[in-house]
């Protein structure tokens, strides 16, 4: 079930039957297609499509309301960058450009080597350690810019 | 022994699960059991190890992996001077003892993934209750009387929607939590999910029984993966016990809940939306009327209310209403919680009866300002709400006073801003996050939206005209009476405030081109104080585009032709020598 | 739902079905709620934010379209707060709204010509449909087409490609066509009003205004001082350029209308403004400016300095004029032009151009600065008379300051500064001052002035100071101008005399219109078309007489012209509900300017429907319908906030999508994001008409609407669920109805 782009559908073959006849459930689906893929391949799109009976135009309209969806593959290490009022009161702006200049990448970019994605995202909650962000479902909190290149230093080395 | 490590998600990101794994490697489980809590609210002392011996509880704070063993230590020998110096102080206690909790009452006490822990300490009493006791309109009597009002921000009274929700027509109804917290700067509803999920079950079911409802759906944002894990978990629980499914407590009422996940948009919080959400749409707000209590979820009756309205339930339903109510002011009764951040020196999860006032929360709980700075203004309700000044932090808290100010109660977030804060950029923080979360429906929000953005970027890049506040007032009017739903309506409030408290602050940036707190980087001169600068060319090997001159060991000086105002120069002195004006 | 609900809209007790919306309970008793995001035919959305209405007591306003009637409802649709909230909605829409509503020609021309109109038309081979379209504004195109200066060409976006579109040239094309036809085009009259107009002053404003009002019913009189009709037509433009048998057929048609002509007729000697007032119900001042501009320099008054306008003037009406072999024009405009190759083709042997700055800077045709060189005038660049030399009291010279040029002065034109002392003498027989025209002010006693001594004429009701006479072209406000100027005036003049005789006050305003901001940049990618020449009279051919220089275009010609067009003006202008709307409130969305969509790169047709989500509005209409009436979804809303945009799913282009081409959401499309091609080659904004009938085509019968252009069917538009899916296809249901019909 490998579709020309390499994409192995028979990954979401049986949430989505599982899901296909409920209604309501375009959300969960495409959430559970993320996690498979790590983000939303057009092949699997035009699969649910075909299957849920949803047309794509539809789908691709819900999908890109929602800012967790991705389209494209992102890096390994995903830097989620909180964008909340607190972390903006005490400086996220900074931490920011320290990404930036730090990787080389912008909001909603991915490195050349594939290593990092950049993204800003909603409040994370955790505003009493303002700057936050978060790599990969760890949260790294009080930044500081040296704080901030150490962090990324290191995931680079471990690589 | 008991030791119970808080592990909310800020606990987390402060280390509290390497501490958890560290005492759970190392601790003589004979002398002492080892278990978790969710969050109790004191964020800036995480991460929390709450240690229980006999009656006495010692609260040990900022635990980092190196007490770990002086912790399974004092678990031997009860040798206090071994824990004593991450004791928790008396003034830090204060944080804690100057509140009143209801809706927190068990967070960061009880183990939020353990059923047990929730009925012992007195959890699923109220429901049986209601159950056998009460009928769905006893229960939105009791409510009423309780003065409960819709804690997500608008303050409605919950009662009168239960009952709305009660009398409509139909067999299939729907009760819906509102979990979508998104106002980027408050985190009660996630606290409480993580740290006492049952309450908000037996909240819920309790609400259910009341409208009628047989079935309950938790809209949570995707952004709170440890809340939804916690809750899913609890729901497993309840189920298992009877506290939800078939025939509830033995009797005829049913009812199930389940957990739909939020993917990223903080107009699904608005009722509407959220249903559109839920149903696997785009979240855009439908029209009012018909409103969800007569056409919500699949067109069926449906109530929406919010995490904390829900947390306060159970406690209203066994203490009774007048309890609750003899809390507060005339307008407002019970509690409130607040999220208190920003440049606080305590910050964390407040918790106080309505009628406190600002003053109470940001110095007497929160201790004041960081740093010794001035206190400048307090931001609450987030993007829906507005900037109160200094000289108005005597006002009450309820929801007329806040009102009157032009703030909002809000949700919660309270963002404390010191001098250091610019008031004009802050309201462009807030446009930009309601410009870039509209939902692009209507056109008020839309483009009007995008506009003030607009106007307020050029104001914070040196570019305002002249007659750019009123433009911007003109927009605030328009988009209130216009937009489509309520993130529409109130996003003009974060503009409206700060230029009716800060309307210096604008005037300032357009016809000075300065900005008084050097926040607007476009705005700023570098320059660097000769008197501290020792020479030590860390500045000028930094700076991106060679605008600084001057030799080793003598002061340096910036070119403000070549500065492009980086910032770096500042970043990297070690003096403070770099000044900005 | 049998009950009825009982409530007040603006002050009118009505009695709706319950259940009803407040925007249908107003349609259905006669009062307009505007809206742009509503159709019955789909569910409501409320986006558009302009059907609100105010309820009293009620703290918000309403969306009408979702608010249902309530008894007792008090409801105001044009409060105050109601059209301020619809405004700052226009405002905001407009704002973020790309495109183009009229070509910039057509905005150029001050007649508001349809110029992208009929050069379409005639790009179609629809020569007699552009020539209606014309004559919708210009009653003299044959002579129009000739001489004037088209402010539409200098706005042509094709000159930011190449050159121009020859857009007075087709104009004069189209306009022969009819003039050598046998049927020439007579517009459709309005039954007699029994009311008079006078006219004083038979030019191009004169004869305009006149038209207009004969075709709304009237009674029309043109008074004129000159043997013959046509006034600076006639008068001030040499034979070469628009012979005198093209006016006298133009004036003739207009005649033909029932317009009464007096000429040699002189105001002040002949007739009194008193008189004329007395026996009409609105007297019109067109008397244009007939006095030539002194230059005030010393020997002015010699013998043989002759005014630019008097001299050509006296050429046409056959006077002689003595000028001799060496003729000096003063003077850089197009009446210099006119008369120094009028004299050329006198004789003279020595013809002579001063002006004070260079020919960057003059203000004539450069075509006809091209072609006087040609013709062997002398162009004497920054020169300016200082003295006319004179020999017993004839001209025998003229002494010129040297100039330069300075600072750029308010016109925005480098100022010339004379070079102190330096000089120069050249010998003359004669002076022409072509520097300027005024108002002769003879019989206007009792008229108010401006302070430049023209009459001073409100500019959007031409009103002047005595109720009931109105002043139009040269003679008023700013004085003279170019002919096209005149011709707008009398147009609009026409309108606004037209309702002064129907008892109606009014102001005549230009409408709003989006208008791009286009540059060469923009144009990069499109394939340069070389303008095509219209054949004319080479320079020895012409210099030795008064035979026209232009001949005119082939159709063969004119057609390939005609297709260069860029096609800017918006196809959807003559139905654009937004801009219709948004031209009801006094909007000016400028002051919201800000970033605006620029995803279109007209890549995204198929055979039928182009879209562009530049002038999207996100009403949802087209996204709704094709989902909730089709159940297609061809296309869908992507993105959210200021970025979303209506898309098929993964940017497809529509061809590649479900789409059947019913055209619903075509029609639905409030503006001109969704558009679709009629059967003409080259596509024009036109105003079609409609008929609804039955298809014949088979034997279902399905309801469809013919939209039709002149007597020619353009489109075939499906008007229910059968026509929508016919099993045909679109394109061929197209090609069988127009068949049938």
């Amino acid at each position: 079930m490998s579709s020309k782009n390499g994409i192995d559908l028979s990954l979401i073959q049986d949430m989505v039957e599982e899901y296909k006849d409920i209604k309501g459930s375009l959300i969960t689906i495409l959430q559970k297609t993320q996690e498979v893929y790590d983000y939303l391949p057009e092949e699997a799109i035009k699969y649910i499509s075909e299957k849920t009976s949803i047309p794509c135009s539809e789908i691709m309209g819900v999908a890109t309301f929602y800012t967790q969806f991705r389209f494209q593959p992102v890096g390994k290490y995903m830097v989620m960058l909180c964008q909340g009022t607190a972390c903006h009161v005490n400086g996220s702006k900074k931490i920011m450009k320290t990404i930036n200049e730090y990787l080389g990448i912008s909001d909603g970019e991915t490195t050349e080597d594939g290593l990092f994605s950049l993204k800003c995202v909603a409040c994370l909650g955790c505003c009493s350690l303002s700057p936050v962000m978060m790599i990969n479902d760890k949260t790294y909190g009080s930044l500081t810019p040296e704080k901030t290149r150490e962090i990324l230093r290191q995931l680079k080395e471990e690589n | 022994m008991k030791i119970v490590v808080g592990q909310g998600s800020c606990g987390i990101a402060a280390g509290a699960a390497k501490v958890y794994d560290g005492l759970n490697n190392n601790l003589d489980k004979s002398k002492a059991t080892l278990t978790f809590s969710g969050c109790v609210g004191m964020c800036y002392l995480e991460p929390i190890v709450d240690i229980y011996d006999d009656d006495k509880m010692t609260r040990l704070v900022r635990v980092s992996e190196n007490d770990v063993d002086n912790i399974c230590k004092f678990a031997q020998t009860k040798d206090y001077s071994l824990i004593e110096n991450i004791t928790i102080s008396k003034d830090d206690e204060e944080f804690l003892t100057k509140q009143t909790r209801i809706a927190l009452r068990k967070c960061g006490i009880i183990n939020p993934e353990e059923i047990d822990d929730y009925i012992q300490s007195d959890g699923y009493t109220a429901i049986e209750k209601v159950l056998t006791t009460m009928s769905p309109e006893d229960v939105i009597e009791t409510i009423k009387t309780s003065g409960l009002a819709g804690r997500g921000g608008a303050g409605f009274p919950t009662w009168f929607k239960w009952n709305a929700a009660r009398q409509s027509q139909g067999d299939e109804k729907y009760l819906i939590c509102n979990a979508d917290e998104g106002d980027p700067g408050a985190f009660m509803d996630r606290a409480v999910i993580e740290s006492d999920p049952h309450n908000l079950i037996e909240g819920m079911i309790i609400g259910a029984y009341a409208i009628g409802a047989k079935h309950a759906v938790v809209y949570v944002r995707a952004e709170y993966p440890l809340a939804i894990k916690r809750l899913q978990k609890a729901i497993d629980q309840a189920t298992e016990k009877g506290f939800l499914g078939k025939n509830i407590c033995g009797t005829e009422f049913s009812c199930d809940m389940k957990i739909k996940a939020g993917a990223g948009a903080f107009v699904c919080g608005e009722e509407t939306a959220l249903i559109e959400s839920l149903e696997g749409q785009r979240g855009m707000p439908r029209l009012k009327p018909p409103f969800p209590a007569q056409s919500g979820y699949w067109n069926k009756p449906s109530n929406i209310n919010n995490v904390e309205t829900f947390a306060n339930v159970t406690w209203i339903i066994n203490n009774g209403g007048e309890a609750f109510a003899a809390m507060g002011t005339e307008n407002s009764k019970g509690t409130k919680v607040f999220a208190l951040t920003g440049k606080i020196k305590r910050g964390g999860l407040v918790e106080i009866p309505m009628g406190k006032t600002l003053r109470d929360v940001i110095y007497d709980i929160g201790g004041g300002i960081r740093d010794n700075k001035e206190f400048k203004a307090v931001q609450l309700g987030g993007p829906s709400g507005g900037c109160i000044p200094a000289e108005l932090i005597d006002t009450v808290i309820d929801y007329k006073s806040l009102g009157a100010t032009g703030a909002i109660m809000g949700s919660g977030g309270m963002v404390v801003m010191d001098e250091s804060t610019c008031m004009v950029s802050m309201a462009k923080f807030f446009l930009d996050f309601t410009a870039k979360e509209s939902c692009g429906k209507c056109v008020h929000c839309r483009i009007g939206t995008k506009r003030m953005l607009e106007i307020l970027e050029r104001i914070t890049t040196g570019k305002g005209q002249e007659n750019d506040i009123e433009l911007l007032e003109e927009l605030c009017f328009a988009i209130k009476d216009g937009a489509l739903c309520g993130l529409g309506q109130t996003a003009p409030n974060p503009v409206l405030t700060t230029i009716k408290y800060f309307r210096n602050e604008y005037e300032a940036h357009i016809n000075d081109k300065k900005c008084p707190a050097c926040e607007c980087a476009e705005m700023l001169t570098y320059s660097i104080d000769k008197e501290l600068c020792k020479g030590c060319t860390l500045c000028a090997i930094n700076c991106p585009v060679k605008a600084i001159n001057g030799s080793v060991k003598t002061a340096h000086e910036i070119n403000s032709e070549i500065c492009i105002k980086c910032g770096k120069c500042k970043e990297v002195c070690k003096f403070s020598a770099v000044k900005l004006s | 739902m049998a009950d009825k609900i009982n409530l007040i809209i603006d002050g009118k007790q009505i009695s709706v079905d319950a259940g009803t919306s407040i925007l249908d309970a107003a349609k259905q008793n006669g009062i307009y709620i505007p809206t742009l995001c509503h159709d019955d035919i789909v569910k409501v959305y409320g986006a558009c934010g302009l059907c609100v209405v105010e309820g009293e007591g009620m703290p918000k306003l309403m969306r009408s379209c979702s608010q249902k009637a309530a008894e007792g409802m008090v409801i105001n649709t044009s409060s105050q707060r109601v059209v301020q909230a619809r405004k700052v909605a226009l405002e905001l829409i407009m704002s973020a709204h790309e495109g183009d509503c009229k070509a910039p020609c057509s905005l150029a021309c001050p007649a508001g010509t349809d110029c992208q109109g009929y050069v379409g038309l005639i790009a179609n081979g629809e020569y007699d449909e552009a020539l209606k379209l014309i004559k919708e504004k210009i009653p003299m195109p044959a002579s129009i087409g000739r001489v004037c200066p088209h402010p539409c060409e200098k706005a042509c976006r094709r000159g930011l490609v190449e050159e121009p579109i020859n857009i007075a040239g087709l104009k004069a094309f189209a306009a022969d066509i009819d003039l050598k036809s046998e049927n020439q085009y007579i517009p459709q009259m309005e039954k007699e009003t029994g009311k008079k107009v006078n006219i004083i002053g038979g030019g191009p404003a004169g004869l305009t205004a006149a038209y207009f009002l004969r075709l709304k019913g009237h009674d029309v009189n043109i008074y004129d001082m000159m043997p013959n009709m046509g006034g600076m037509l006639r008068y001030g433009i040499p034979e070469y350029r628009l012979p005198k048998k093209v006016v006298d057929k133009e004036v003739e048609l207009i005649q033909n209308l029932g317009v009464k002509m007096h000429n040699n007729v002189k105001l002040g000697k002949d007739i009194s403004i008193d008189e004329l007032r007395k026996n009409s119900d609105a007297l019109v001042l067109a008397v244009g400016a007939w006095k030539s501009s002194p230059m005030r320099v010393q020997g002015e008054d010699s013998q043989g300095v002759y005014g630019g306008i008097d001299f050509l003037r006296n050429v046409v009406l056959g006077n002689k004029v003595e000028i001799g072999e060496k003729v000096a024009v003063c003077g850089g405009g197009n009446t210099a032009m006119d008369a120094c190759r009028t004299a050329v083709r006198l004789g003279a042997k020595e013809v002579y151009i001063i002006y004070r700055r260079t020919r960057n800077e003059m203000p004539a045709e450069d075509i006809e600065i091209k072609e006087a060189e040609e013709e062997g005038v002398v162009f004497k660049f920054l020169t300016n008379p200082a003295e006319i030399l004179s020999k017993d009291g004839k001209v025998c010279g003229i002494k010129l300051q040297k100039m330069m040029l300075g600072e750029p002065d308010a016109s925005g034109r480098r100022k010339p500064v004379e070079i102190e002392g330096e000089f120069e003498e050249i010998e003359l027989d004669s002076v022409i001052m072509a520097i300027g025209q005024k108002l002769d002010s003879f019989g206007l006693d009792n008229i108010e002035m401006t302070s430049r001594n023209n009459i001073l004429a409100d500019e959007n009701s031409f009103r002047t100071n005595l109720d009931g006479v109105f002043a139009i072209g040269d003679a008023t406000n700013k004085g003279a101008s170019i002919a096209i100027e005149a011709v707008g005036e009398g147009g609009r003049a026409a309108i606004a005399i037209d309702a002064y005789l129907n008892g109606i006050d009014i102001n005549i305003r230009k409408p709003y219109y989006s208008e791009r901001n286009v540059t060469a940049e923009t144009l990069k990618d499109k394939e340069k078309i070389a303008r095509e020449i219209v054949p004319q009279l080479e320079a020895d051919e012409r210099k030795d007489n008064f035979t026209e220089v232009v001949k005119g275009y082939s159709c063969e010609q004119a057609e390939k012209e005609a297709k260069r067009c860029l096609e800017c003006g918006c196809r959807e202008y003559f139905k654009c509900k937004l801009l219709n709307i948004a031209n009801l409130y006094d909007i000016d969305p400028d002051r919201f300017a800000g970033e605006k969509p620029t995803n279109y790169d007209g890549k995204d047709a198929n055979e039928f429907i182009v879209r562009n989500t530049d002038k999207c509005i996100l009403c949802g209409l087209c996204v709704r319908s094709c989902k909730e009436v089709m159940n297609i979804s061809a296309i869908g809303l992507l993105s959210r906030g200021f970025k979303t945009d209506v898309s098929p799913a993964f940017k497809l282009p529509l061809n590649e999508t479900d789409c059947n081409n019913c055209g619903l959401c075509v029609k639905l499309c409030p503006t001109g994001a969704l558009t679709e091609r009629n059967t003409m080659d080259k596509q024009v904004p036109l105003n079609e008409k409609y008929v609804d009938t039955t298809c014949n085509v088979c034997e279902k019968n399905c309801s469809i609407t013919l939209a039709y252009y002149g007597n020619k069917i353009i489109r075939v538009i499906p008007n229910d669920e059968t026509s929508r899916n016919c099993h045909l296809g679109r394109e061929k249901l197209i090609e069988e109805v127009i068949k049938l019909k």
